[in-house]
């Protein structure tokens, strides 16, 4: 985010610093975490080494509770190191019917798009679904994830072509079209739903009565207006807005030194 | 009469038809107890023919089924239907091969290649979620026509799938059904198995049994083939039994350039070297150089650097805690 001397110290980070940050403290300890790929692996990674040692990490692959060998490798999933140290490895129906029996409490996934509800996309761009402009990997566990956890955390990078008012595919369900219960009315389970997105340069969560996402805290040197710049639509704001903490040097000495040293995903700061 | 379907996905799928799936299993899936050993080329050449419906287990990264991936596009198959329910490089692999016309997609991977086969409307996508495709195997493993599950409701994933939503009979809430899949073939990879097919998986896993149980042909490629008595001993180690397999292939390394846990890991410089191939000439190199003028796996294996290298990718393994007994 801030622009600097390249030094690695706390006053600089990137954008995924800071959101694999932001995820790492909201998550609660002696909780079930079902992991996307990608950032949302770091973040538990993060978390379950500074503040949550006792998070039950899930993966759609088939491990429960592993306690993931660093540093991380690109495209780290289903294998060795990701599995370290589980308490049970078993397969992915188990997976999915442990999330929808409700054993699991958080889900955290990333977005190329979302709307002002929470829908994801993460499967294409365009308006032609059988010639996209860009054709992304499909909802992987995505979709169940969204689904049946009890509550979604969504990570994503803060930018207009992302927040758009309709996505122009919906992947994975947030509050659908934002009535009441929209979820359960379509055979969704009662109670789930995005519960708080971190993009580069916010946090978010849903305003109870419209399911709208709403503006909850700023991440430092933001402005509110950088924010809704940034955004396709209007949002609410939260009173008392909260001062997101930046990264954390013991954050980013873990991040950096032990996690991912390669900076496969938490990138370079910029020079 | 019949349930009011209140919604229905456009996806394309192949009906099911779960006494039609019986009949076959009942005449096709030899129950003797007969050595099913056999190169991976007659394997393939026998069991996967232009125009299948195809599954494997876990992906190309992970105990994916490398060695008969690379026949399949040695033989130059065509037409194929994938189930990509996990996967990173098997589809970029099959779809530069030329060997896929459509690809039912849990999370498909990775490549430009890929993609670009994607958006020029090359191979055809049909979207559903990786839990719906394996419970899509699971319906087919079990014999019943579906499975109904709660999620893909509500979003565009189920409008492109071939999902359909009822009112559920008992609670009167809306309940999504996948329907059955049969797989023409399923290519899985295992840890050990003996003459006969009785296989081991170690390690998580995606669907291996679901999916050997669904398919009419299973060919099972091992890295190693181990006594039937040492099976019979821990029975509880086996996940896939003998009658469901139809190939055996001794395939040592045949999940290259991916790892098996706990055995070797990811060959990373070969992995980079296929995902830096992005224009058709450079896929064309790779698949010369890799697969179309290579013999088999045991030539392979000494092209991509013979026993040395192999031995590296098994030292570089670091965590090998809680797979092998």
């Amino acid at each position: 985010m801030s622009a600097g001397t390249g030094s690695d110290d706390a006053n600089e980070y990137t954008s995924v610093e800071l959101m694999i940050c932001q995820a790492a403290r909201l998550i609660e300890d002696s909780r079930t975490v079902f992991i996307g790929y990608g950032m949302p692996q770091i973040a538990a990674i993060l978390a379950q080494r500074l503040y949550a040692p006792n998070i039950c990490q899930v993966y759609e692959y088939g491990a429960i509770g592993p306690e993931v060998a660093t540093p991380f490798r690109r495209n780290m999933m289903a294998d060795a190191r990701n599995s370290h140290h589980a308490v049970c490895w078993t397969n992915m129906t188990t997976m999915v019917a442990t999330a929808c029996a409700g054993f699991i409490d958080y889900g955290i996934l990333g977005a190329a798009q979302l709307d002002r509800f929470g829908n994801i996309n993460s499967t294409m761009i365009g308006s032609d679904y059988r010639r996209p402009k860009l054709r992304f990997t499909g909802s992987g566990g995505g979709n169940e994830v969204a689904s049946l956890c009890w509550r979604t955390i969504i990570l994503m990078q803060h930018e207009k072509r992302r927040f758009l008012e309709k996505v122009d595919f919906i992947t994975s369900p947030g509050y659908l079209d934002g009535t009441q219960n929209a979820r359960e009315r379509a055979g969704l389970p009662e109670g789930t739903g995005p519960y708080r997105v971190i993009t580069s340069m916010a946090l978010f969560d849903f305003e109870p009565e419209s399911n709208h996402i709403r503006l909850i805290g700023l991440a430092p040197g933001v402005t509110e207006d950088d924010v809704k710049d940034n955004m396709g639509f209007d949002i609410p704001v939260k009173d008392g807005l909260e001062q997101l903490e930046p990264p954390k040097q013991s954050e980013l000495d873990m991040l950096r030194n032990v996690i991912d040293p390669e900076r496969v995903v938490i990138g370079k700061v910029k020079v | 009469m019949g349930t009011e379907i209140i919604e229905s996905g456009e996806g394309e799928f192949i009906a099911p038809d779960p006494d039609r799936a019986r009949a076959w299993m009942r005449e096709h899936k030899s129950r003797e107890l007969k050595s099913k050993v056999m190169s991976e080329k007659d394997a393939v050449e026998r069991f996967v023919k232009d125009g299948f419906y195809l599954s494997y287990d876990l992906s190309s990264m992970v105990r994916g089924p490398m060695a008969l991936e690379r026949e399949i596009v040695r033989q130059r198959k065509r037409n194929l239907w994938i189930a990509a329910k996990f996967t990173l490089l098997d589809t970029t692999l099959l779809v530069a091969g030329g060997c896929v016309s459509k690809i039912d997609v849990g999370f498909a991977g990775l490549g430009r290649t890929l993609f670009s086969a994607i958006e020029n409307g090359e191979v055809e996508i049909i979207d559903w979620s990786n839990g719906a495709l394996a419970l899509r195997h699971l319906a087919g493993a079990m014999g019943v026509p579906f499975l109904p599950t709660r999620a893909l409701m509500g979003t565009d994933t189920f409008k492109h799938s071939g999902a359909k939503v009822i009112e559920d009979p008992f609670t009167g809430n809306n309940i999504c059904l996948v329907p059955a899949i049969n797989p023409d073939v399923a290519i899985i990879h295992v840890n050990q198995c003996d003459e006969f097919g009785n296989s081991r998986v170690f390690g998580p896993s995606v669907s291996p049994v679901e999916t050997a149980m669904a398919s009419r042909r299973v060919i099972i490629s091992a890295e190693e083939i181990i006594p039937t008595e040492d099976i019979r001993k821990r029975p509880g180690q086996t996940t896939i039994p003998y009658y469901l397999v139809d190939a055996v292939v001794h395939v040592p390394f045949g999940a290259h350039p991916g790892t098996v846990p706990g055995l070797y890991t990811y060959d990373t410089a070969h992995l980079e070297e296929f995902f830096a191939a992005r224009e058709p000439d450079e896929i064309n190199a790779y698949l010369e150089k890799y697969i179309y003028n290579v013999a088999d796996h045991k030539s392979y294996l000494k092209l991509i650097g013979g026993p040395a290298h192999l031995e590296k990718l098994t030292q570089d393994e670091e965590y090998k805690e809680g797979y092998y007994l």
